[in-house]
């Protein structure tokens, strides 16, 4: 897919693991690892929001576009 | 009544089904018996009659429409099993609770194949029992054909649902 997730990067950046974040955000770690792993297929803008919420950054910071080859 | 669990319509179209194929295996043993005696069966009169003291009178005639029936009903035994096999396979999946799976897809799509095969094979036996006077009861049933078409589209549904399924479990 097209879209990539950078999760690891931000999550190392604010020190924050991703049990941490699971609870905070109220996703089970098994569908934030598919979301970090990119087998997510889609993403509701309730749990984006949550994220960004959590980690004080903007959907751009974690979603980003790049094209197949 | 429950979808799934014990006395749930799933449980008892189960143990239906598991009924219906011991049933369809024991018309095969007594069809591979059958397809085994049937050509011996002259040969062992004949036999039997040159013991002494035994006296054999039969008019068994074995012609080549019994043949023809015998293999009928192989293909529409077979026809039975495969199918009911395929709904057994089906129904575990629902009894384990995830029915919109792919495989189920494919599977509802080989019921579908196997009934065409059937029909098709009753025609072509219907033919052959034209020549060879079989006796074989053929009639083009209009409903059976549209059966067939609803097994076709029910596999469709599952293969969307499916598909639907696995973007809705990946869905974050």
């Amino acid at each position: 897919m097209a879209i990539t997730v950078k999760l690891d990067r931000m999550l190392l950046e604010r020190g924050m693991s991703l049990t941490e974040l699971s609870e905070r955000v109220g996703v089970t770690i098994a569908n934030l690892s598919i979301l970090k792993t990119g087998k997510a297929k889609a993403i509701r803008f309730s749990t984006l929001e949550a994220i960004c919420r959590e980690l004080d950054c903007q959907p751009g910071d974690i979603l980003f576009y790049e094209p197949d080859l | 009544m429950k979808a799934l669990g014990k006395g749930s319509l799933a449980s008892i179209l189960a143990a239906g089904l598991h009924i219906v194929r011991v049933v369809i295996f024991v018309a095969f043993a007594g069809l591979a018996i059958a397809a085994v005696m049937l050509p011996l069966g002259p040969a062992l009169l004949e036999l039997a009659s040159r013991v002494e003291g035994v006296n054999v009178e039969s008019d068994l005639v074995i012609e080549g429409g019994d043949y023809i029936r015998l293999v009928y009903y192989f293909v529409t035994f077979g026809v039975m099993l495969y199918i009911v096999n395929r709904l057994l396979e089906i129904l575990r999946t629902l009894r384990f609770g995830s029915p919109f799976v792919k495989e189920n897809a494919v599977r509802f799509r080989r019921v579908g194949y196997a009934l065409l095969f059937g029909e098709a094979a009753k025609l072509f036996f219907g033919f052959f029992s034209l020549v060879s006077g079989a006796e074989i009861d053929v009639k083009i049933e209009l409903i059976a054909w549209i059966g067939i078409a609803a097994v076709f589209v029910l596999a469709e549904v599952f293969h969307e649902g499916a598909r639907m399924k696995e973007e809705q479990d990946l869905t974050v």
